[in-house]
C-alpha cells in the first residue's frame, strides 16, 4: 500500500506541532523517522497510522482518503499493524492467545511465531519472558494478519541495544518479504537498517535520506 | 469462553468484590420477596381454608380493629346457599415469657379446622395451643392471659404459620378478654357461583358490616399493600445498589484494563466485540452470584423458619416463578451495570498508547 501526506498540519490546542509536512511511503519499504525529541515524529506517525486526524492536510492510501476506505476498524484489522513502546501484551493471556487474538487466519500463528524464534514460548505469560521476547511477541501480533504495513512508536524504547538492533533486523528481514514498516526513533542506528530516512526538526521534514 | 474466565482469574480481588456485592443484592432480593411472600399466603391461606365470604366492620383498615355482633352470623348461616358461618376474634396479647402471641376466639363450629393432636377442644375457662407455641412454652398446663389463668385443654397442628404459634379460645371467653363480640366472620358456601348474590343480601343486613367474597377481600386488604410495595421498594434499592455496585467497580476494571482494550482497537477487533467480551465477564459473574444468593437464602428462610423467636410467623417460600423471576432480575443488573463502563472501553482510542516523547 502506498501512503501519501500532503501538506501536514496539526495543532494540539493553540500550539502549532506540524508545519507543512509531505511525505511518500512506498509499498514494502522499511521507513525511519528521526529527529529530536518534540520535532513531531510522533504525530506524524499517529497521523499516517489513522490514529489522529491532522488540522490540516491529507492522507491517502492507494489514493484514497480515510473517509473513503469504509469500515475503520475492518481496514486496520486488514492493512495496519501497531508495534508501541510499551509491549501492550495482555497479561492474562498467553503469548500464543495474544497472537491468535488478533489473528484472522490461525494456522499462520506457529509458523510466524518459528520466524520470530519465540516459538517455544507460546505458553508462557508475557511476565515470564524477556522485555526482548515480549516485543517479539507484540511484533508477531501486528504481523499475524500480513498487514501492508506495520507502524511503530520507539518500538525499541524500552530495549538494551542488543534486543534494540536484533529488533531492526527483524523490521529488515520482514520488509524485504514486502511489509512495509515505518518506524519513529531517537535511535540513530536504526539508520543502518532502514531504506528511506526521514528525518525531522521543529515541524518540519528537514532531510530525506534514501 | 475461556478468555472471560482468564480475565476474570487474573483481575480476582475486583472480581471477588463484584461477585459480593451483586450477591447480596440478588439475596435481599429473594429474601425480601420470599418472606413478605410468605406472609401474605400464610395469611390467606388461614381465611381462605373455610370462609368463601368474609365479613368485617365496615372501612377498616385491619381486621384486629374489627367489631361486628356476633349474633348475625346466625342470621347468615340461615341464608340459603350458605354451608356455614363461623365467628372469630383476632386478638393478641402477652404470654409470659413471649411479648406477643396471636390469640383466635372460635365460635365452636370452626373448630373441626384445627387438627387436635392430644387432649380436647377448649370448653369455657380453656385454651388450646398451637404444637409450636406449646413447645415454646415447655408443655405448660396452664397459661395466664390478662391476669386470667387458663387451662390447657389441648394442642392441635396447623399448617398455617401464624396459627401454629397461637392459642385458641372459645368465642365468649376471647369477646371478654378483647371486649368485642367478634372480630370477623368466615362464611363458607355450597356454591362458589352464588356468592356475589349472598355477599349482597349479607351486606344488606346492617350497614356496620361489609361482606367480601375472600378472594377480593385478599385482593384489596390494605395490610397486604404495604407489605407488598415495601417489599417491591426494598426489592428495587437492592437492584438499583446492585447496578451502583457494578458500574463503579467495572469502571475500575475498564480503567485498569485500558491498554487492553487499546490494543484491541488498534488490531481491529469492533466495539461490539469489547462490549460482548465485558458483558461475558459479569454475565458469569452475576450466574455464579445467583446460585449462591439463591442457596444463601434457602439456608437463611430455613433458619428464620425454625427460630424459635419467630413463632413459625416468618414462613418465606422461594416459588419457582420467584426464582425465574430473580434471575432475570439478576442478568438485567448485570447487563445494565456493566453497559456504560464497557461502552467506555470499545471507545478507548488506541492514541492513547503511543508514548508522547517528553510529554
Ligand atoms: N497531546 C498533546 N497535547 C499537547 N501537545 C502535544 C501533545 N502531543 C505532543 N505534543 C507536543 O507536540 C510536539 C511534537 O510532539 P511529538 O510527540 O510528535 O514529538 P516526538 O518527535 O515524537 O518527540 P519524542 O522524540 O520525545 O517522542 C511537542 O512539542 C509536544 O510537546
Ligand atoms: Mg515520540
Amino acid at each position: 500500500m502506498k501512503i501519501e501526506a500532503r501538506g501536514l498540519e496539526h495543532f494540539y490546542g493553540h500550539e502549532k506541532v506540524l508545519n507543512g509536512v509531505d511525505i511518500e511511503i512506498l509499498p514494502g519499504s522499511f521507513t525511519a523517522i528521526i529527529g529530536e525529541s518534540g520535532s513531531g515524529k510522533t504525530t506524524v506517525l499517529s497521523i499516517l497510522s489513522t490514529l489522529l486526524q491532522p488540522s490540516l492536510g491529507s492522507v491517502r492510501y492507494d489514493g484514497k482518503l480515510l473517509n473513503e476506505l469504509g469500515n475503520i476498524d475492518h481496514f486496520r484489522q486488514h492493512n495496519i499493524g501497531f508495534v508501541f513502546q510499551f509491549h501492550y501484551l495482555i497479561s492474562y493471556l498467553t503469548l500464543r492467545e495474544n497472537i491468535a487474538l488478533a489473528a484472522l487466519d490461525a494456522t499462520l500463528i506457529d509458523p510466524l511465531m518459528g520466524s520470530l524464534g519465540i516459538e517455544r514460548l507460546g505458553k508462557r505469560y508475557s511476565d515470564e519472558v524477556s522485555g526482548g521476547e515480549r516485543q517479539r511477541a507484540a511484533i508477531a501480533r501486528a504481523l499475524i494478519n500480513h498487514p501492508s504495513v506495520v507502524f511503530a512508536d520507539e518500538p525499541t524504547g524500552n530495549l538494551d541495544s542488543k534486543n534494540a538492533l536484533g529488533v531492526y533486523e527483524l523490521f529488515r528481514e520482514f520488509s524485504r518479504a514486502g511489509t512495509g514498516f515505518v518506524v519513529a526513533s531517537h535511535d540513530k542506528k536504526i539508520a543502518d537498517y532502514a531504506d528511506v530516512i526521514i528525518e525531522m526538526e521543529d515541524g518540519i521534514v528537514k532531510q530525506i535520506h534514501k | 469462553m475461556i478468555t472471560p474466565i482468564k480475565a476474570l482469574r487474573k483481575n480476582r480481588f475486583k472480581t471477588a468484590l463484584i461477585f459480593i456485592s451483586m450477591s447480596v443484592s440478588i439475596a435481599a432480593i429473594f429474601l425480601i420477596s420470599a418472606i413478605s411472600g410468605g406472609v401474605v399466603s400464610m395469611y390467606s391461606a388461614m381465611l381462605k381454608t373455610d370462609g368463601d365470604i368474609i365479613v368485617t366492620q365496615k372501612g377498616i383498615a385491619d381486621t384486629f380493629f374489627s367489631d361486628i355482633n356476633r349474633s348475625l352470623s346466625v342470621s347468615i348461616e340461615k341464608m340459603e346457599g350458605v354451608k356455614e358461618a363461623s365467628a372469630l376474634i383476632l386478638g393478641a396479647a402477652p404470654v409470659d415469657p413471649l411479648p406477643i402471641v396471636g390469640i383466635y376466639g372460635a365460635s365452636e363450629n370452626r373448630y373441626k379446622s384445627y387438627l387436635l393432636k392430644q387432649g380436647t377442644y377448649p370448653k369455657s375457662g380453656e385454651v388450646m395451643l398451637g404444637s409450636k407455641i406449646y413447645e415454646t412454652l415447655k408443655k405448660p398446663t396452664k397459661i395466664v392471659l390478662s391476669k386470667k389463668t387458663f387451662v390447657v385443654s389441648g394442642v392441635f397442628k396447623s399448617r398455617i404459620g401464624f396459627e401454629d404459634g397461637g392459642v385458641v379460645m372459645n368465642l365468649t371467653d376471647a369477646g371478654e378478654l378483647f371486649h368485642k363480640s367478634a372480630s370477623i366472620f368466615l362464611i363458607s358456601l355450597d356454591d362458589l357461583g352464588k356468592s356475589e348474590g349472598i355477599v349482597k343480601q349479607i351486606n344488606s343486613l346492617s350497614s356496620d358490616i361489609e361482606a367480601k367474597t375472600t378472594e377480593s377481600f385478599i385482593d384489596s386488604y390494605n395490610q397486604f399493600k404495604i407489605i407488598k410495595t415495601s417489599s417491591d421498594v426494598i426489592g428495587a434499592m437492592a437492584f438499583l445498589m446492585g447496578i451502583l455496585g457494578i458500574v463503579s467497580m467495572m469502571s475500575m476494571v475498564v480503567n485498569d484494563r485500558k491498554g487492553e482494550f487499546g490494543i484491541m482497537r488498534s488490531i481491529g477487533l469492533s466495539s461490539t466485540t469489547i462490549i460482548v467480551k465485558l458483558l461475558s465477564e459479569t454475565l458469569i459473574i452475576a450466574i455464579l452470584a445467583y446460585a449462591v444468593a439463591l442457596g444463601a437464602s434457602l439456608g437463611i428462610l430455613e433458619m428464620i423458619e425454625h427460630a424459635d423467636k419467630f413463632q413459625g410467623y416468618i414462613n418465606g417460600e422461594i416459588t419457582a416463578a420467584l426464582m425465574i423471576k430473580v434471575f432475570i432480575v439478576s442478568v438485567t443488573m448485570a447487563l445494565f451495570g456493566t453497559l456504560l463502563p464497557a461502552v467506555y472501553a470499545s471507545r478507548i482510542d488506541p492514541m492513547s498508547l503511543i508514548q508522547r516523547g517528553g510529554a
